[in-house]
């Protein structure tokens, strides 16, 4: 029986034709008689977010046609542009590090489970807080009910983060905080309970989210109106720059433009536009570019399609390089140079036949590798969708990074994908297409315009309901989704449900402590809060009295809220 | 002939996030295929009350109200909402939801008013069609009001 293929070996290329000729050539006598034979199994073929066209095969021609040139476009790892990574010898001399996310309960829980995943190899941890905390509310507020300690860890007093941060800070290497709306009370709460701890600041990287303009544009987890929101962080920024220089005062999570279904152009294009406007606003301050750029951190997630998630953060790395050169004038490679953390996407993970998760994930996480994976690595669990991790799939999970990093080879030679035809072509494609798209927001006024008009909401809500449409239509096959459906499938995975009491003690432990603090230096501490955030002088000073003699994380915001008012936008502004 | 009436006024729906959980994608999803099938969709934004949702269901005068939750808080959050919509005379609304909704909860949520849960992963065109359902069998029963 003959192969498909056998029938075309006699097509043998005549001498010294040119590329072009000989590409045309192969595509009428070999390739076009070949689909005539065998139609194609998708029309058209494109890449999974953007919907860009894909050819069947790239060729130097291609990469002519986006005019590419080795020297200017990828350069060498640890050089302008960085297109091939920012580490000169790539993963050669260490690995990212390999981190996961973990938060719910009380401050004990949390630390207990932290404590827990650094003894299955994980040297950074990432804080999650609960619902309530992220939005600026104390655990027994009203309207909080049910959401205390759920998604994410309680925080209502000091007392809570030194519970939590009874870990081996020998192990610890790294810690990420993500609390962004009230971002100067968590900031200060921190510092306060390493102080109880004894722990030298100098001793490990602490990390704050700080991402209150993302919250604005699909996050909504925020208190008061976008300028306000912008302050905030600046003032957070400030102070990390001034006291605590080895921290890292900022993160634009990408990461959660892309589970908004923001596709890769206007991913790395808002995260760009919005890191501008924290720039812009950090050098108000009178600190300068190569000062502030070495300081932001980019947290960017990789979907299933491999190539637009390798591309993309390629195309960071020199878009960031550019931006800092051209826009800002930064000289420092330092300044020049992209931090980032990857991490593949939970938004393809499926409800359905939940194990099939731990294959994508290995898909996304050695993209992530293939892609340059910045300086750390977290990985989702594969029963995410459910609810929250439990705890064989951190175990899972923790494998998984050590098995792509040690076992599949691609982090042996540095950029190992550089110099593919359609992985080139796509790289410079998203760079070109993010630069105008940035170009536009900027023409607009920048992202804080962008967002108070409405205009990142909006382009977000078509896209989600684009997307979905491709997967309902069946233009995106997605295993258990839409293909490969398990009828009726019985789910056999274990859960992890935070306890029905543990609200009610965080309350009671709450209450507690009110009764039980000095309440007249309270009263004085959110005063001076008040007066910081009139009179616009720097609001984690006097946060951090505040937080030393236990004013909670809930009065605090409220302080704040007296001063700011608070954000309700209306459809048009969220998107919905 | 059928007996079914066809609709002359669109439904009216309630699209609702309740308490601290602030995941958008799915609802801005849901909202935007109900629109594309001729519903009129009004959304209260993020983070309301029992008692707002409520409120907004009886003046807007829907139809309809959906929630959509992924933040665990559902098993307080969603039977209180039901409570205050009957002890306010608005128990004929059709009570939908969605979201991160484990199996092992349905049960609850169905006594407690929800006709109908859309678990993660349903397809618009499923939600659809059960309103669109529900709509043309409330007219044919004469209980529906223009």
């Amino acid at each position: 029986m003959s192969r498909p293929l056998d029938r075309f070996e006699n097509a043998a290329p005549a001498a010294n034709e040119d590329l072009d000729s000989a590409a045309l050539r192969w595509e009428r006598e070999v390739r076009a008689p070949f689909v005539a034979a065998h139609p194609e199994r998708r029309d058209p073929f494109v890449t999974q977010a953007l919907r860009w066209p894909i050819k069947p095969l790239y060729t130097p021609a291609d990469l002519a046609a986006v005019g590419f040139d080795y020297q200017r476009d990828l350069g060498f790892p640890g050089e302008y542009p960085y297109t091939r990574g920012t580490q000169p010898n790539g993963h050669r001399s260490n690995f990212w590090t390999m981190a996961q996310v973990t938060g719910f309960g009380k401050g004990e829980d949390w630390a207990k489970r932290a404590r827990y995943m650094l003894d299955q190899g994980l040297q950074g941890l990432i804080l999650e807080h609960d619902l309530p905390t992220t939005n600026g509310y104390d655990s027994d507020d009203p309207l909080v009910e049910g959401e205390v300690g759920r998604a994410g860890m309680a925080l209502d007093s000091l007392e809570d983060l030194e519970r939590a941060l009874d870990l081996p800070f020998d192990k610890l290497k790294y810690l990420m905080s993500v609390c962004n709306a009230p971002q100067p009370v968590n900031l200060a709460m921190i510092i306060a309970a390493l102080e109880k701890r004894q722990v030298d600041p100098n001793k490990f990287v602490l990390h704050i989210v700080n991402g209150i303009l993302i919250e604005y544009t699909c996050v909504g987890r925020y208190i008061y109106p976008p300028e306000h929101g912008l302050r905030i962080a600046t003032d957070c920024i400030e102070y990390i720059i001034k006291n605590h220089p080895n921290w890292a005062p900022l993160s634009i999570i990408s990461a959660q433009l892309q589970p908004a279904k923001a596709n890769p152009v206007q991913e790395l294009a808002f995260s760009m536009a919005i890191a501008m406007a924290y720039i812009d606003a950090t050098l108000q301050r009178g600190l300068d570019i190569d000062t502030v750029a070495p300081y932001f951190h980019f947290v960017i997630n990789v979907d299933m399609d491999f190539f637009e998630g390798i591309c993309k953060l390629r195309a960071y790395r020199k878009v960031w390089a550019r931006l800092m050169k051209e826009r800002y004038g930064a000289s420092t490679p330092r300044a020049l140079k992209i931090r980032m953390m990857t991490s593949p996407t939970t938004i393809a993970l499926t409800l359905q036949q939940p194990l099939n998760n731990i294959g994508r994930l290995a898909i996304m996480a050695t993209a992530c590798a293939l892609g340059g994976a910045g300086e750390t690595m977290t990985t989702p669990l594969h029963d995410e969708a459910h609810a929250l991790p439990a705890e064989e799939a951190i175990r899972v999970g923790a494998a998984l990074q050590h098995i792509v990093a040690h076992e599949s080879g691609v982090a042996e030679t540095i950029d190992p994908l550089a110099g593919s035809y359609y992985v080139e072509t796509l790289t410079r494609q998203i760079e070109d297409a993010a630069m105008a798209e940035i170009d536009k927001i900027t023409r607009m006024g920048g992202a804080l315009k962008a967002i108070e008009s409405g205009y990142f909401q909006r382009a977000l809500g078509r896209e989600q309901y684009e997307r979905n449409q491709d997967v309902e239509r069946g233009r995106r096959k997605w295993v258990g989704v839409n293909h490969l459906v398990a009828p009726g499938e019985k789910r056999q995975i274990e859960i992890f449900r935070a306890d029905q009491s543990m609200e009610d003690e965080q309350v009671a432990r709450l209450r507690a402590l009110r009764a039980r603090r000095d309440n007249a230096a309270v009263q004085a501490a959110l005063e001076a809060v008040r007066a910081a955030a009139r009179n616009g002088s720097n609001l984690v000073p006097p946060c951090l009295a505040a937080v030393k003699v236990y004013a909670t994380h809930g009065e605090l915001c409220n302080a704040m809220r007296d001063v700011f008012g608070v954000h309700t936008p209306d459809s048009q502004l969220t998107g919905v | 002939m059928s007996a079914v009436q066809v609709p002359v006024r669109p439904l009216r729906v309630l699209l609702a996030k309740l308490g601290m959980d602030t995941h958008t994608v799915g609802i801005t999803v849901v909202a935007h295929a109900l629109r594309e099938a001729g519903m009129e969709v009004i959304f209260t934004g993020l983070k309301q009350t029992p008692e707002a949702v409520a409120s907004a269901a009886i003046q807007e005068d829907v139809d309809v109200v959906g929630i959509s939750s992924l933040s665990a808080g559902h098993t307080r959050s969603l039977p209180r909402l039901a409570r205050l919509l009957h002890s306010q005379g608005a128990g004929d609304k059709l009570l939908v939801a969605g979201g991160v909704i484990p199996p092992e909860d349905l049960p609850l949520l169905h006594e407690a008013g929800f006709a109908k849960i859309f678990t993660m992963g349903t397809d618009t065109r499923e939600i659809v069609a059960y309103l669109n359902d529900w709509w043309s069998q409330r007219r044919a029963a004469g209980i529906a009001r223009d």
